[in-house]
Order: C-alpha cells, then structure tokens, then sequence
C-alpha cells in the first residue's frame, strides 16, 4: 500500500518554478531518500506533503486521503519536520512537546517521556529550548514527530547538524521505524547520509525528478567509486592503470593519482602495483559510487526548454 | 515501557484530532508562560489595590477623572477611576500584550509549521488562539475590576456613592453598577483584542501587534476631541470606553451603550474575518519566499494610515452635534440642584425639593466654537440666596467630553473649599465644589433654547422672560449671568425671549403670580 502518492505536482514562486510536475511514492516500511542538491525543491516538496503550501498543479494522496485545502485535516497519521525543527524557546523541551501532544489532543502527552528517552534527551528535558545545541532541536524534532505515532513520517534533513554519533542515531532509528512499517520520506543533499539507509532513491535537480528507484538499482546505476592512491612511481602507475581493465587513472592537480573504480578492480589494480614493486603509500576514497552517481545527476545544467520561467511572467533572463 | 514497545503499540493508530479547544488549552499554557502575561496579571491583581492604598495614604484626590473626588468618600469610586484611567489607556494595552504577540510570535519563533503539521487544522488554529486571547483579556479585565472592588470597600467602605448628575446611589446598587460597568467594559477590550489579532496576522510583527492598537486607541481619543458631529465619535471603538457612564447618570440613557456594542461587534467581527482570510490564504513557504521585505508595503500603509485619519478627521463634523448648549445647560442645571439639595442635608439646613429650585445655568465657550467637545465651556449658575432675597450668580470652569460626560469646577469664593464641615462636624467632600455629570448625545436635545424646558416654561409663567422693569431681583440675576457668560448669548437669549413674550398673547391663569423664590432656597454657601 502506498503511503504518498503526489502526481504532478507544480509550484510557482512569483517568476520561479521551484517544483516541477513531480511524482513521487512512497509505500508502507518503506525509506525512501529524498536527494538533490540545494535549491533542488526539496524542502518545497515536502511543505507542500505537510499541507504547508499549496501546490500549484498536481495532487497528493497520504495514507489514502487527499490533501486539498491548507485546512484538510488529512494529516492524522503524519508528521515530519522541515528545515530546522522550531520549538518555542521560553519552554523546556518537555513542555514543548507536551504542548504538541495537547494540540493532537493530549492522548499523546502520555508519551513524552518514552520519546524523549527515545532520542535521548531524557535527561535535558528539563531545560529550556533556548539553551539547546543544534544536534539536540534535532532530536527533539523528531521526538515531536514521534508523539504522533507516524504512519508516514516527512523528515527535512534530520541529520543537519548532527555529530558522526547522531548521523549514525537517525539511522538506527529510521530503521527501526521502517521496521515496524513506518513510511519515511527523508531529504537530504548528502547522499552518503543516507547509504544503507533508504530502500529508495528520488533525486530532485532544479524542481524535476531526474532518477528514481531503488538503492540497488542505483548502486548498480552508479559509476565507479573515486580514489586518491599515492605511490613510489606514479608515473608507472599510471600506465598499469593504463594497462588494468575497469580502472581509469590520471594525475590529481594535489599530487597523487585520481582512480576510479570498481571495489573488484581496485583490488586487482593494488596487487598489480605491489607485484611491480610499487608501494601504496596512501589510498582514501575520494567519492564513493551512490556520490558520483548523485553527483552526474545533479550537475546537469538546467534545461533550457524546460520553461522555468512562467510563459505569462516577464522573463528575467536578458536572454531573448 | 520502552520507547521501541511504545512506539510499536502506537504505529496505525491515528492520533486523536486536537480541535479548537486543544489549541485553546495550549495557547493559554503558552501565554501564562511568557513573562509579559505573568507582568500584567501582577499589575492587574495589584495595581488597583496599589492605587487606592496611595489614594488613602494622600489627601488630594484625582478630580480630573469623573467621580474622581469621591474616592475617600466611598470605596465604590476606586472601580470607577480605575475603569476610567483603564479605558484611557489601560486596555489596549492590555489586548495588545496579549493578543498582539499571538500570531506574530509564531512568525518570530518559525513555529508555525510546527503546529500547523499537528492535529488541528488552520480554522482550529485561528479560533483556538483566537479564543484564548479574548478569555485572558476578559479575565484580565475582570480581575482587574474585582482588585479595585475590594481595594475601595476594604479601605473606604460600602458607603452610597454621589453619581453622575448628583443623584446619591445607594451601597447594594453601587455595586451592581460597579458589577455591569465593567462587563459593558468588556465589549470594547474584545474589539481591541480583534484589531490586535489583526495587527499580529497582517504584520506578523510582534512590535506592530502590541503597538498597533494602544497607537489606535490614542489615535481614536484624539480624533474624539476634534469635530463636532456624532457619527463618526459612535464609530470609534474608544468611545465605547465610556458607555458605562449612562448607567451613573441621574437619568440614566442606555443609546450610547447600543449603539457602542453594535460598533463593536461590527469591528471585532471585520477584524476577525480580515485576520482569518489573511492566515487562510497564507502560504507557509518559509522565510525568504513568504517575507517580501523592502519600503513599498510599509509606505502604502503608512500613506493609507495616514489617508484614513484626514478622512475621519473631516467627517467628525458630520452627522448631529453631539455636545450642545442646551443639553449641557439642561444637565448642569439638574446636578446643581441634587448637588445643592444634598449640600444641604449634610449641612442639615432646611431642604428643597429639586422641583422648587429654581437655579438656572448659562453656558458658552470661550472659543469662537458655540458647540462641541472642549475644556473652555464656563456656565453661570444663577440663585437665590437667603440674604435678602438676593440672586447670585456662581461661575463654574466646566471641561465638556465627546461623550458628553464633564467635569464642573466652581470657584471657592463661592460655594467654599472642595471640604467642608457637615452638621455632626465630619469633614465630608463639599459636594458643589466639583460637579461631574453626563448626558445622552444620540437623544433629542433636551430643548431647543437654554436650561431646562421646565424651567424655562416657570420664567414664562412668572411672567418675566426678561428682566421686568419692576422686578429688580431678576434684573439682578440677569446682569450677574450676562456678566458672567458674556453680553452676545445674553442678546440672544433676550431676543428670544422677548419674541416668546410677544407671541404670548394672554398669560393663563396659573402664570399669573410669580414664585416667591426666596423663601425656596437656602444657601449654598
């Protein structure tokens, strides 16, 4: 069963078209990232899921009802936040969320507790807002998401802000939810992020979809992984790279060699150096496959056809 | 339970609908929260009981504000002065702390999609801070009333008040006027509410919200001084501060008072559908897209502003004069004469009736205005005294409302100090010394010459509209009024009655012998 079905959708601001008939679905357990670069429509496409702006063309179906009119109450079942969670600071985290349980009528407040040790802020729960670090908004956003008991849960970059520890906390808990069939639709510019975390990719570039599937489609979509290799003799390195099927090598302008390839052939290309008698001084991955992937995605030049400019606006381009 | 079993119980259970109330309960926790509700509910609680402690430590009293001089007469007058300063300024500041931040606070803190991505929907958001605004300005409001209650019966006492017009209100009535006059208050304190919630959703600007209608409220009174007409004061949600004074009037008018609370609705239910279109429409698309920052909207609404002001200000003229001569000569004659009564009795003289006194009052402006709203009225009271018979005329410094409410100051050398010695030797406030006194401007005038009709109709039946050749005692009063309120509405009374007296072709039978004044009047001295 698909818990987001959005077909078309459109928005326009003022001469902009930020989101472009995009279609997207999410089923049931199902963690789809959301990838594109800044400025992609991410975030507007998730305001317009939330029921925060309206979409100018297309229609949005979540958990089986549509969202119409910014006063729908389509989003029982529904949470998420986008940019940065926002709480009011005058408040302790605590009474922050039990305010929000209040407004989802106050079944929720028994709950509080339980989230917040969920995320681990059971013990700053006492505090105020005002005196919270980034990382810790964060995990009070998705507190706040949780008290609602989500069927689908809309996350904005969860993991902005976030130390290693956290990044990897989100991950965990994304499964988790997944795993108890939970939808998340989860956006981020940082693909590596999400790596072993999503079922699915849609990836955004200038309010279009430009890729959608799932991780193992894309990984096998996805080019060569790159590395920085430094030797004893990059210049015979170079022409067993030359010489090495599946590797492909040049100078990098910090020093070193630039390799891309397959985990298999840069396994083979490393035993070929050492059996020259070539040393590996350092080898450090550069950009691996789903970033270079998402990388040839997203560096398209905006469709100059693509009519982002509304016909009826005056163009702001000096351009003919 | 562990936050793994507490989510998996709750997955597919969709969370109850908040609604209205949710939002409401929320709101208030919110609000009672944030240190200026906490300020203000001190000073609501305090600020009264503070005010009539420092009322009882001094001896002056604040006579400018109506009732005013009674304050260490009666505990009930405390309510009433408080009431009176609170709608000078009081309220709208109060709606614009607690309403003005509402809406705006959520633009500042980035909240909004916060809330919006909960249970309730936009209309539940709207009516649920809507209605937590409203119930904490009017309780408040209402907590603000009950302090200066019990302030004034704890420190002064349940004694009857001296009302407006003269008439003295008895303890049990006292406090059922204290009672309504603060819920009439309450009309205008919610319309306020509405303009803050306005000013808070169309801004979005904290600043603006609070200022917005304490700005508004100034704006109104000083729109109230200028102009003369009627219509225009009945629009303004200001003048609806003051409806509680007919109810204190001696003869008590309720027009004002509808009228006000129509004008009310009517704003509290423009703003709030204003307000509500507003948030309907608006597009919570972040920051950068929903903010469009730069000087053309502020300018136009600056110009627009400014536009609407010159526009009120021209039609203050329009529609019935509300403050006229006859309607404040008819008033201040009628509160002399309870006023001279009552002086009277606390001085234990023999009484009048307020049918015998006779006393007749001639009010003009000393400006180039023969109507309207001003502090430069002066009106010559004329009585008799009983030395001999002898008429005098008493001059009182009257500051007239565009409500029609005012304030009379007579001269010491007159009816003596504001206190005076009553007949058991309590110093009690002299009760001609200030004269506070309202009457009805949306009425019919009262008559359409000077004084009261009845009074005017007992010179007509005495057979001297003016001043007979024979009768000294009237040429007398006459010469001290003409003296006092000036020869030109003198030449115009004169004129008007000697066309009464030659249209009157044959006195009737009981206007053939004039009233022996003297022997009705006692002195006010």
């Amino acid at each position: 069963m698909a818990t987001v079905i959005a077909r078309g959708l459109t928005k326009w601001f003022d001469t902009a078209c930020v989101v472009d008939g995009v279609d997207l679905t999410v089923g049931a357990g199902e963690v789809r990232g959301l990838l594109g670069p800044n400025g992609a429509g991410k975030t507007t496409l998730l305001r317009m899921l939330l029921g925060l702006v309206r979409p100018d063309e297309g229609t949005i179906e979540l958990l089986d009802r549509t969202l119409g009119e910014a006063d729908t109450p389509a989003l029982n079942g529904v949470s998420g936040f986008v940019e940065d969670p926002t709480f009011y600071p005058y408040l302790s985290g605590r009474a922050n969320l039990e305010l929000l349980a209040e407004l989802d009528g106050g079944g929720a407040r028994a709950l509080v507790a339980d989230v917040l040790e969920q995320v681990k802020l059971a013990g700053r729960g006492e505090d105020r807002v005002s005196g919270y670090s980034t990382g810790m908004r964060q995990r009070l956003g998705l507190a706040a998401a949780l008290l609602r008991s989500p069927r689908l849960l809309l996350l904005d970059e969860p993991t902005s802000g976030l130390d290693p520890a956290g990044v990897r906390f989100v991950g965990g808990l994304l499964g988790e939810l997944s795993a108890n069939g939970v939808a998340v639709l989860v956006s981020s510019h940082q693909i590596g992020e999400l790596e072993g975390v999503c079922d699915s990719f849609t990836v955004l570039n200038h309010g279009r979809v430009v890729w959608d599937g799932s991780a193992e489609q894309m990984r096998a979509e996805a080019p060569p992984s790159a590395y920085r290799v430094r030797t004893t003799d990059e210049r015979r390195a170079l022409a067993i790279a030359a010489a090495q099927p599946g590797v492909r090598a040049e100078r990098s302008a910090r020093g070193g060699l630039a390799v891309e390839a397959q985990d298999a052939t840069l396994d083979s290309y490393v035993l070929a150096l050492a059996a020259e008698g070539i040393a590996v001084r350092r080898l450090e991955l550069a950009m691996s496959s789903l970033e270079s992937m998402f990388f040839k995605l997203t560096d398209q030049p905006r469709d100059a056809g693509a009519g982002l400019m509304r016909p009826d606006r005056p163009s702001l381009s000096p351009q003919p | 339970m562990t936050p793994r079993r507490a989510h998996r119980g709750a997955v597919g259970a969709a969370p109850r609908a908040g609604g209205v109330l949710s939002v409401y309960r929320a709101e208030r926790r919110k609000l009672l929260a944030q240190l200026s509700t906490r300020v203000l509910v001190l000073v609501c609680t305090l600020g009264p009981a503070v005010f009539a402690v420092i009322l009882r430590l001094q001896s002056g009293v604040p006579a400018d504000t109506l009732l005013g001089v009674w304050v260490h007469s009666s505990g009930y007058a405390i309510p009433f002065v408080v009431l009176g300063f609170g709608g000078f300024w009081g309220f709208p500041v109060l709606a614009g702390v607690l309403a003005g931040d509402l809406f705006s606070s959520e633009d500042r803190y980035g909240t909004w999609k916060t809330i919006l991505t909960r249970s309730p929907t936009r209309k539940d958001v709207f009516a649920g801070k809507v209605l937590a605004a409203m119930t904490l300005t009017a309780a408040l409001v209402a907590l603000a009333g009950l302090s200066s209650l019990l302030a004034g019966l704890l420190l002064t006492g349940d004694q009857p008040l001296v009302g407006l017009g003269g008439t003295v209100i008895p303890s049990g009535e006292c406090l059922l006027l204290v009672l309504v006059s603060w819920l009439v208050v309450l009309l205008p304190v919610l319309a306020f509410t509405s303009l803050a919630v306005l000013f808070s959703v169309a801004t979005r600007n904290g600043i603006m919200g609070v200022l917005g209608p304490v700005l508004t409220g100034l704006l109104m009174q000083l729109l109230a001084l200028i102009g003369t007409g009627t219509w225009v004061h009945l629009l303004l949600v200001a003048s609806a501060f003051g409806d509680w004074h007919g109810l204190l009037a001696a003869d008590r008018f309720y027009g004002p008072l509808i009228i006000s609370s129509c004008v009310c609705a009517a704003w509290a239910m423009a703003c709030l559908g204003t307000s509500w279109l507003i948030l309907r429409r608006r597009n919570f698309a972040g920051t950068p897209v929903a903010r469009q920052r730069g000087w053309v909207a502020p300018a136009r609404a600056v110009l627009a502003v400014a536009a609407l002001i010159v526009v009120l200000g021209i039609a203050s003229n329009w529609g019935p004069v509300a403050i006229t001569k006859p309607r404040l000569e008819a008033s201040i004659t009628s509160s002399f004469n309870r006023l001279t009564r009552l002086q009277q009795e606390q001085l234990g003289r023999s009484l009048a009736t307020a049918a015998e006194l006779d006393d007749r009052a001639i009010c003009r402006r000393r400006s180039s205005k023969s109507d309207g709203p001003g502090d430069d009225w002066s009106c010559a009271i004329t009585i008799a005294t009983p030395r001999a018979g002898a008429l005098e005329t008493v001059g009182y410094d009257v500051s007239v409302e565009s409500d029609g409410c005012y304030k009379a100051d007579a001269p010491t050398s007159f009816v003596g100090q504001q206190m005076m010695s009553d007949a058991r030797g309590h110093s009690v406030v002299n009760p001609l010394f200030t004269i506070y006194g309202c009457f009805d401007i949306v009425s019919a005038p009262p008559c359409a010459r000077t004084a009261t009709c009845g009074q005017t109709s007992e010179l007509q039946r005495s057979g001297h509209p003016t001043a007979a050749p024979g009768d000294e005692a009237e040429a007398q009063r006459l010469h001290e009024a003409e003296r006092i309120a000036g020869p030109t509405v003198m030449r115009k009374i004169n004129k008007a009655d000697a066309k009464a007296a030659r249209e009157s072709t044959r006195p009737g039978p009981e206007e053939a012998e004039p009233p022996a004044r003297e022997a009705r009047h006692s002195s006010v001295r």
